[in-house]
């Protein structure tokens, strides 16, 4: 393998890694590991949420730099599960670089769970936690119907790359205003545990934990973007359903 | 019975988040029931009456039962801590502080903000003791194997 095809195998891992949310110090451990598994002595990385920087310093004293940028990042844990496992198989077996761009490629176009399932998963978050808060069998039934609509609002608003702050916040208005009107109709008795049931899918959870995985591990600077990434969810909820419950309880 | 609607409920809720992030088989249902662990340790601690030590110490069972999975699976830690700490996430309180701030009630905005504040304190702080632990022990074992080596 040559240099730069090195240098694109690893990135390319790392930037897989990074989009489908792994801890920075697994994406800098990961691609320097590969690189010092195939004999490159002097090898420095730096990655941050939205870029990352591989320089690789030959024994002649040239030096060769990549950098990725990283436009969008979501959570894909099946994806970052396999590009670990990848990684540590490169570095055991150091295939060539046809073979090892097929098993990354394998590896970044794993299966994605299909639309109906996702749905079912995004009524299971909100109908169990609705239960889970201390809401009823109605409350469930009611937060069933807030997670297919936010659902179908997430999907639609990512597919016209809509910024996430927003659709996040326009969720939560949607998810406000079902609860609100099944509440208002006398369907369900505890609005409250509907909306905070069904909320539970945009709550800043990953956010958090690897934020503070971050600044544990000691990447100060991608811990205190994530941590601010956490806080400006959890103020877009508020504000959604905050805005939402207002208005209705000054209309109705 | 009805702790184990809950217990049954919080299950079935991580199943939820397991299918969000692409977690498939035996990883997904072993993720989920790290919520479980979360839940039950956060009942067994009840008696303390202080549920941010409640919080902290599900947190560190969490993270505990994470570090173990990831080790005999070979996977990384976060699949199985991300799943599981969803549960304990404060969504409620950042909901009651909202409620408590549009209805103009202020002391208890600050009360309840304050509250959901301490929350993910005390989970980020259950984070930070048992990662900086392993973390630990990991380089003490690395420390020993090499200078035996040597």
């Amino acid at each position: 393998m040559t240099n730069d095809q090195l240098l694109e195998i690893s990135t390319e891992i790392g930037l897989s890694l990074l989009e489908n949310g792994a801890e920075i110090y697994r994406v800098e451990e990961s691609i320097s590991r590969i690189l010092s598994a195939y004999g490159v002595v002097n090898a420095d990385v730096f990655a941050v949420p939205t870029c990352i920087i591989t320089t690789i310093v030959l024994k002649d004293g040239q030096t060769h730099t990549r950098m990725k940028r990283i436009m969008n990042r979501s959570t894909n844990l099946d994806i970052v599960s396999a590009m670990n496992n990848l990684s540590r198989e490169l570095c055991k077996l150091k295939p060539e670089y046809d073979e090892a761009k097929k098993l990354v490629n394998q590896a970044k176009n794993r299966k994605r769970f299909s639309l109906p399932i996702q749905i079912l998963g995004c009524v299971f978050i909100g109908s169990f936690f609705t239960i889970f808060f201390g809401g009823n069998f109605y409350d469930a039934l009611v937060s069933l119907l807030c997670c297919v609509v936010l659902k179908f609002l997430l999907v639609v608003m990512d597919k016209f790359k809509t910024n996430m702050f927003f659709s996040y916040t326009v969720g939560s208005m949607a998810i406000a205003a079902i609860a609100f009107l099944f509440h208002y109709l006398g369907f369900s008795q505890n609005m409250d545990k509907v909306i905070i049931g069904s909320l539970m899918n945009l709550v800043p959870g990953v956010a958090l934990t690897n934020s503070m995985r971050d600044i544990i591990a000691g990447d100060l600077v991608a811990g205190l973007t994530k941590f601010v990434e956490a806080i400006m969810i959890a103020v877009a909820i508020a504000v959604g359903t905050g805005v939402c419950v207002y208005l209705l309880k000054m209309f109705v | 019975m009805n702790t184990i609607i809950i217990f049954i409920a919080t299950f079935l809720g991580c199943v939820g988040f397991s299918i969000m992030f692409n977690l498939r088989g035996k990883i997904n249902l072993l993720a989920s029931f790290g919520g479980v662990i979360g839940y039950a340790v956060f009942l067994l601690f009840s008696f303390t009456q202080n549920d941010i030590m409640q919080y902290f110490l599900a947190t560190i069972a969490i993270e505990i039962y994470a570090e173990i999975l990831a080790r005999v699976f070979k996977q990384p830690v976060t699949i199985f801590l991300i799943v599981a700490l969803l549960p304990l996430v404060p969504g409620g309180g950042i909901y009651y502080t909202m409620e408590y701030c549009i209805n103009g009630n202020i002391g208890m905005f600050i009360e309840e903000g304050l509250h959901t504040f301490f929350i993910a304190g005390s989970l980020v702080g259950g984070i930070i003791v048992v990662s900086s632990v392993v973390r630990l022990i990991d380089r003490v074992k690395h420390h020993i194997h090499t200078t035996v080596k040597v």
